[in-house]
């Protein structure tokens, strides 16, 4: 018996924002789609709270399940909540009806977060600490972002999707890898007067590499991947992490067009839009690499079995 | 013009075809600031040497260059240092 993921949800509950958006900041569309591969991106409005958006993503999970009380941990993921105090595990949980003897946390690791929330999932599920867990990524990086700087506001976007985990008899054991390195933390971060300072040249050399070596290590250790999907931190890494990993000879996911960068939500959403559009069979092997802010990178190998039909 | 140059002045066009197909070897020797090259192309242009090269080279330094021919004088002294 390993742990796998058994569904998946998503919400996008925000309104699309296009590139002639930021006209007013001197950003034309074929700049933004040449620099970053975006066309559109779903923006929350500012007042809706992001434990609701979480729930929104989770309650389809939960309402599929036969026995929705084998929840035994919920991990919510987010770089974007600014509550710290509480934290919004503990709301999503009574949302979406979980009972009260569930672990339900907090996590954040920035862009890698998916990462380390699967892998923290997985673990609770391979340990026998759950019989099933929930990892949700919810993201409003456009809270985040100064909407006047030129080279984070176009980017950044928007989301939520959750995944549960359970144990299978058909699963294979999961694989990952994952590592920091602190003295990076100048390279991503959120400043003082609000936005995010971003070392674009270095960041894009940095998780090019990461995220490359991260999907190598999950085909040299454990059975291989039927499917890579990159954290869609920008269309050009993408596409230059796909080009170094097309040896690997599995589909490299690539969504940013229409879903921006949303941070840690990035890799679940792709990931089910790529199964929604019906790219992917219902059954594979996941690999999912992540780099972040921290710096903090990683990836992960999972199998997957999802219901014939998943919805969003 | 020795192999590893003409490795290096083939990536270096490919690279800047990616933009402009109807650019030239000539084009080689105009500034970075001319070509229609952003800060990311830069960085993939470093990768891609890298790679053609099995060097590791140090982004800090490639990111300044103001031609293209610098990036060839580096990357052959990287590659000569074997």
């Amino acid at each position: 018996m390993s742990a796998g993921i058994v569904d998946i949800a998503t919400a996008k509950p925000g309104r699309t924002i296009g590139n002639d958006h930021f006209a007013p900041i001197g950003l034309t569309d074929e700049w933004i789609r040449r620099r970053s591969g975006i066309a559109t991106r779903s923006w929350l409005p500012d007042e809706t709270p992001l434990a609701e958006v979480a729930a929104e993503a989770c309650a389809p999970v939960v309402t599929r399940m036969a026995d929705p009380s084998s929840i035994g941990a919920l991990v919510v993921v987010s770089t974007s909540v600014r509550q710290r105090v509480p934290g919004i595990a503990q709301k999503v949980a009574q949302l979406v009806g979980l009972g009260p003897s569930v672990l339900a946390f907090d996590m954040n690791a920035a862009c890698c977060g998916f990462v380390y929330g699967l892998v923290t999932g997985l673990s609770l599920c391979d340990a026998g600490q759950a019989r099933s867990v929930l990892v949700c990524s919810v993201e409003a990086m456009s809270r985040l972002v100064d909407r006047t700087d030129r080279q984070t506001a176009c980017i950044f976007a928007d989301g939520s999707a959750a995944v549960l985990l359970q144990d299978r008899a058909e699963f294979e054991g999961s694989r990952h890898t994952a590592g920091c390195d602190g003295s990076q933390e100048g390279l991503m971060r959120e400043t003082d007067a609000g936005g995010i300072h971003l070392d674009g040249m270095q960041v894009y050399d940095r998780a090019v590499r990461r995220m490359s070596e991260s999907a190598q290590y999950l085909f040299d250790h454990g059975p291989a991947p039927t499917v890579l999907v990159g954290h869609q931190a920008n269309g050009r890494i993408l596409e230059q992490v796909g080009s170094f990993n097309a040896h690997l000879g599995v589909p490299f996911v690539n969504r940013i067009e229409n879903s921006g960068n949303t941070s840690s939500a990035s890799i679940p959403l792709a990931f089910a839009g790529e199964l929604d559009a019906g790219s992917l069979p219902a059954a594979g092997r996941l690999g999912a690499v992540a780099y972040g802010a921290g710096e903090a990178w990683g990836g992960v190998a999972v199998d997957y079995r999802l219901p014939a039909a998943p919805t969003p | 013009m020795s192999d590893l140059e003409s490795r290096i002045a083939d990536t270096m066009l490919a690279k800047l075809r990616e933009r402009d197909p109807s650019l030239g070897p000539d084009d080689l020797a105009r500034p970075v600031a001319d070509l229609d090259l952003d800060s990311l192309d830069l960085v993939e242009l470093h990768q891609q040497l890298e790679r053609e090269l099995q060097v590791k080279g140090d982004l800090k330094e490639t990111a300044g260059f103001a031609f293209l021919e610098d990036f060839s004088t580096y990357f052959v002294k990287l590659a000569s240092r074997g």
